[in-house]
């Protein structure tokens, strides 16, 4: 019978699970690796969700050297500049400046750091939480897989989105807090695929003729179902990298997410919707930041997905 | 059968119950409801009043099993900020999340499955490739981005549909695509992989080779397999829609549940939001049995399981 | 300064909007004599008397009368269903009322329904939100004779006729007992309300019975409706569409765009708001605090460019203040110092305070974000380290109320009063929440100036007050609002003195 989680699950992560039994049938006469990287060099979303992604982060991570100017320096007598290419723009200016003459351009670099470690520190403590939660419900079992499944129905019944928006309501709104609220709402995806794997194990002989030779049984889970979820595990993660950057802007957009004057997109999406039918520009420039960013993000998962995994398109 | 039901039902109420005292717990001790009644300009003595008088002063677990024995009753409580039940406030924002979230699905459903379908039939040809840069495109489109790209362009540039409300149809159309949009990606893959898996079977691959079936048929024989879990999906899909419409709603000021539920947030309005998240939490878990129940009976080999 | 003028793209919005829109929509409402406005946070009543929202102070101004009005040209207080008063003594205020004022439902107005109304509100259990106001002063109300009630005060108070003028709405004997009324309001205002849905919107019709003697009568637009929409773009894009005729409150970004399109009119009026920045010189918060140093608060109010952000980001009518009252409320002229842009000054002032390198501080906001991320900016410039917490109003009252906070930016619109009673006197009364200052000679000053009816004393205290509040730099006042309303050009609407629109007055143009 279908629960609830193998219904979410329907999504495009879902079909990890699916594909790993196909695993060791393809990869014959070839090391799993060098087979992945040679669907690697061929694949040409991943080579373009590379290359974004390449950019972006260079950007990000040396965004004080690449900006322009501070992206917090305020001159009122220069605000609302439009983009150079529009009637009025200048050359210092590129993409203009927002509400308190703050250069647009410099606080989109910086405004791609934010989404990009808030994308992967949510990610990074939503597999921290979920891959635990797995191990532990999978190899233990009991009462506290059952708790696991108590807590995993809880997460998916309430609406996400207005779960973190509660609870950065209440907690207040930072950086800090986005990323934990998000990472601790997303990592059932994480969890179940660690449970599944864990439990398998559980059952195979050579766990029991390892503990009986003094290893902790734990510890010999852990070794042996890890390794063989990375592949998994870095899809899971790619896609909810995404998942989350889009959360933080939807967060920002409402007043809930990144406090001002940190340059988020959803931040700037919002400070500039009171002006979007006469400077669009300052709605539409962060939107399709975010939108490439996101694109990227997925298509990297798709990537990694289909060159680990078995290639199902084919 | 009966059995799983009852202990699903009961799961369901739990789950509502921790959630919703969790939320009620974080509001009582972050904000001040008292000032939230009485209002921006309200002098000090009309709060302490009201503090007194709403009882903000007893125990959060006290003040929690009042209303929970209220609900028992029928009675959800008041809200702080509108001063009405929410009772009366539910019902007179439901139905435009519910119409909202039907017609949303609608969108899904008539972009998903076509898309899916001619996906599948046509593995690795433009069409392929065209369902699968929509999907992505979907996915990474920020819901309230694409909200406020619809009104600049077909509400205020071409005034087709008006920018907000909820009065009449129209009003529904863009607010449908948004949310519509957003379930796209996650519906149209799995129609392909179903699809996919489904016509690579032996069965169908040895009729198709046979020239015994042709595509009326396949939709019939294969689709009806490849749909068992996408009316799951669907049914978590309408979930999420039925209590994940907030930012929809919010950018385009309609008067439904989700834009109560994050303005009663904003408000601190603690019964409405309490009301709200148990009724979210409990629409949700009743379609997934719901989908369940479905496809026990669209599948035999499952009911018998 | 330079003017912005919509860039080629917004023209070429323009234009097409021009092209497809004004023919569809350009006539509609004039046509249904329908005035359509709208409201940027829903209504939870349409009875003022459980109202504390300005909308409801707006809405109550069409459907109902007190005994009193703000008369729109001078902003003092008149009859309006009385007939006429007259103060027996300091605390007897006799009242005869008109004889010919009906209410919705059909019944004349009486003695007994005026004396009603004021029990109710002074009834500790009615629980509205004016009987603060009126239960300070006013002891009871009687029935003198038919058509006549008496007014006993319980201490001289000046501003009696403001309250009843500002808060109480009158209501027929038995309103609130009589639960089988199926109108939303029973009103005796120029209009009836037709229908209300609390977060969506209230439909209003003239009511044809209105007495004739009014100053308000005779409206000219026969419906009215109040749209909720809480988004300001959403309310741009309702205007240029043609679905709402009037938008109030418009951010001066917004009204400078859109009135550059020919077919939407800008008016710009006076608001009796001022912004300020409150320092917590009492040291509530921490006893620490450095801004118990009259030196740190002094190099606050130094160090914020006032100027600037007015001129660029208040902008319109607005201007700097200086005092903690608007200059348009009497009682409002301090002659103690004011503090000039200087940040070379005030960097001075921070390190004789002991503070060279600066200090680190939340300032709190819930309001014009934009005007506070630009404070933010200046006190970091002088090299304060200041983090921003902007959270909604019942956050934030919260804190304030706990005597939380350390700084916090906010505005008051004094209800629309033009006195300092309502700005100075509620922020430095001595139970006051707003009060960061722990000044009780202060307070003392502020309660006397209240209990005063002489205006020349009055003014004196007032003027005492406000010295002294500059002279500690108790807060920083920072300016005045202006007010942007943008409307569809068929529309005539004369700008409220006091930013409290008064719709009864709106009329189509031939």
């Amino acid at each position: 019978m279908m629960t609830i989680r193998e219904a979410v699950s329907g999504s495009s992560i879902a079909s990890v699970e699916h594909s790993d039994a196909e695993q060791s049938t393809v990869n014959l006469g070839m090391s799993p690796t060098r087979a992945a990287l040679m669907r690697a060099r061929k694949h040409q979303g991943l080579k373009i969700a590379l290359g974004i992604l390449l950019v972006m982060a260079v950007f990000a991570v040396f965004a004080p050297w690449l900006a322009p100017h501070d992206p917090y320096l305020q001159t009122l007598s220069l605000r609302m500049l439009p983009p150079v290419w529009v009637e009025g723009g200048q050359w210092e200016y590129l993409l203009g400046t927002d509400h308190l003459g703050r250069d647009y351009l410099s606080r989109i670099i910086y405004g791609a750091r934010i989404s990009m470690t808030i994308g992967i520190g949510a990610a990074s403590i939503g597999a921290l939480i979920g891959v635990t939660l797995g191990l532990l419900a999978g190899y233990f079992g009991g009462w506290l897989d059952q708790a696991v499944n108590f807590l995993v129905t809880c997460q998916l019944a309430v609406p996400s989105l207005l779960l973190i928006m509660a609870l950065v309501f209440v907690i207040g709104q930072s950086i800090t807090v986005v990323i934990f609220v998000i990472g601790a709402t997303h990592w059932v995806f994480y969890l179940v695929v660690t449970r599944f794997a864990t439990l398998r194990l559980r059952e195979l002989d050579f766990v029991a003729a390892a503990s009986a030779m003094g290893c902790s049984r734990f510890q010999i889970a852990v070794r042996e179902v890890l390794p063989n979820l990375v592949n998994q595990i870095m899809v899971i993660f790619t896609l909810e990298v995404a998942v989350a950057i889009l959360n933080e802007a939807t967060l920002s957009f409402l007043g809930l997410g990144i406090p001002s004057p940190t340059p988020s997109w959803g931040l700037m999406i919002a400070e500039g919707k009171t002006a979007m039918f006469f400077q669009p520009w300052l709605v539409i420039l962060p939107g399709v930041s975010l939108f490439i960013l996101v694109i990227a993000v997925n298509l990297l998962g798709d990537g990694v997905r289909d060159v680990t995994v078995t290639n199902r398109r084919n | 059968m009966l059995n799983y039901v009852l202990r699903r039902g009961f799961m369901a109420l739990l789950v509502a119950l921790t959630v919703s005292f969790g939320t009620f717990a974080l509001f009582h001790f972050a904000t001040d409801p008292a000032q939230t009644i009485a209002g921006e300009d309200a002098p000090q003595e009309m709060v302490d009043d009201i503090r007194e008088q709403y009882g903000f002063d007893r125990p959060v677990s006290t003040q929690y099993f009042n209303w929970l024995g209220g609900v028992l009753r029928g009675d959800f409580g008041e809200s702080f900020f509108w001063k009405q039940p929410v009772v009366e406030l539910i019902q007179e924002h439901a139905g435009v999340t519910v119409m909202l979230a039907l017609a949303s699905l609608s969108v899904t459903i008539l972009i998903a499955l076509p898309l899916g379908i001619s996906a599948a039939l046509r593995p690795n040809t433009w069409v392929d490739r065209f369902a699968l840069s929509t999907a992505v495109s979907a996915q990474a489109v920020p819901n309230f981005w694409l909200g406020l790209m619809l009104i600049i362009v077909f509400a205020v540039t071409f005034p087709i549909f008006p920018v907000s409300g909820d009065s009449t149809w129209r009003h529904f159309v863009l607010p449908a695509l948004v949310l519509g949009a957003s379930s796209v990606p996650a519906v149209m893959r799995l129609t392909r992989t179903g699809l996919l898996d489904v016509l690579s079977s032996d069965y169908i691959r040895t009729a198709r080779a046979k020239g015994f079936i042709g595509y009326r048929l396949i939709l019939q024989q294969a689709l009806r397999n490849a749909l068992l879990p996408i009316v799951s999906v669907l049914a978590v899909q309408l979930g999420y829609k039925l209590g994940g419409s907030v930012v929809t709603e919010s950018v385009f000021s309609m008067n439904g549940l989700g834009r109560l539920a994050v303005e009663s947030i904003f408000n601190s309005d603690i019964p409405t939001v309490q009301s709200l998240i148990l009724i979210f939490v409990l629409t949700f878990v009743l379609l997934t049995l719901a989908a369940d129940l479905i496809n026990a009976w669209l599948d035999p080999r499952i009911r018998m399981g | 300064m330079k003017t912005r003028y919509p860039d080629r793209l917004g023209r070429r919005l323009t234009g097409l909007f021009l092209a497809c829109v004004l023919p569809l929509y350009a006539c509609a409402d004039q046509e249904t004599d329908t005035l359509v406005v709208a409201f940027s946070k829903p209504l939870t009543t349409v009875d003022r008397l459980y109202s504390i929202q300005r909308e409801g102070l707006i809405l109550s101004r069409l459907t109902d009368d007190g005994l009193f009005f703000v008369d729109p040209k001078t902003l003092e207080f008149e009859p309006l269903a009385a007939a006429s008063y007259e103060w027996v003594t300091d605390t007897q205020l006799d009242i005869t009322l008109r004889d010919d004022v009906i209410f919705h439902d059909g019944s004349r107005l009486t003695a007994e329904d005026v004396v009603y109304t004021f029990e109710w509100v002074l009834d500790e259990d009615s629980d509205t939100s004016r009987g603060p106001v009126i239960q300070r002063w006013l002891d009871s109300v009687e029935t003198l004779a038919p058509g006549r009630v008496r007014f006993n005060l319980k201490l001289p108070y000046p501003m009696a006729l403001r309250d009843m003028a500002v808060s109480i709405p009158l209501r027929k004997k038995g309103t609130y007992e009589d639960e089988t009324a199926d109108a939303p309001l029973n009103g005796i205002g120029p209009y009836k309300v037709v229908s209300f849905s609390a977060g969506r919107e209230i439909v209003l019709q003239r009511f044809e019975d209105y007495y004739e003697g009014s100053p308000k009568a005779g409206p000219a637009i026969e419906h009215m409706k109040f749209r909720v929409i809480p988004d300001q773009g959403t309310q741009q894009a309702e205007l240029l569409s043609g679905g709402i005729d009037l938008m109030l409150d418009v951010p001066p970004d917004v009204a400078d765009n859109v009135s550059h399109l020919p077919n939407v009119e800008r008016l710009e009026g006076n608001d009796i708001r001022i912004g300020y920045v409150t320092l917590d010189a009492a040291a509530n918060s921490d006893p620490d605090t450095p801004f118990k140093h009259l030196k740190v608060r002094q190099a606050i109010n130094h160090a914020i460019n006032r100027e600037e952000i007015t001129r660029y980001l208040v902008r319109g009518s607005a201007e700097v203040v200086d005092f903690a009252c608007h200059p348009r409320q009497f009682g409002c002229d301090g002659n103690g110092p004011r503090y000039r842009f200087d940040p070379v000054k005030a960097k001075q002032l921070l390190a004789e305070a002991g503070y060279p390198n600066g200090f680190s501080f939340d300032l709190w906001a819930y309001r014009e974000k934009i005007i506070a991320e630009a404070i933010v900016n200046d006190l970091k410039a002088v090299g304060l380290d200041v983090q921003l917490r902007y959270v909604k109003l019942n956050v934030f009252s919260k804190v304030r109320n706990d005597k939380d906070m350390e700084a916090f930016f906010a505005s008051y619109g004094s209800g629309g009063t033009a006195d300092a009673s309502a700005s100075t006197g509620v922020h430095f009364a001595r139970n006051s929440a707003r009060n960061y200052s722990g000044d009780e000679a202060l307070a003392d000053t502020v309660l006397a100036a209240e209990r005063t009816i002489d205006p020349g004393e009055r003014q004196a205290l007032y003027r005492q007050a406000l010295n002294r509040i500059a002279e500690q730099a108790y807060w920083v006042p920072m300016f005045s609002y202006s007010q942007n309303y943008l409307l569809s050009p068929e529309l005539e609407f004369p700008v409220p003195k006091d930013g409290v629109p008064r719709f009864w007055q709106a009329s189509w143009r031939q």
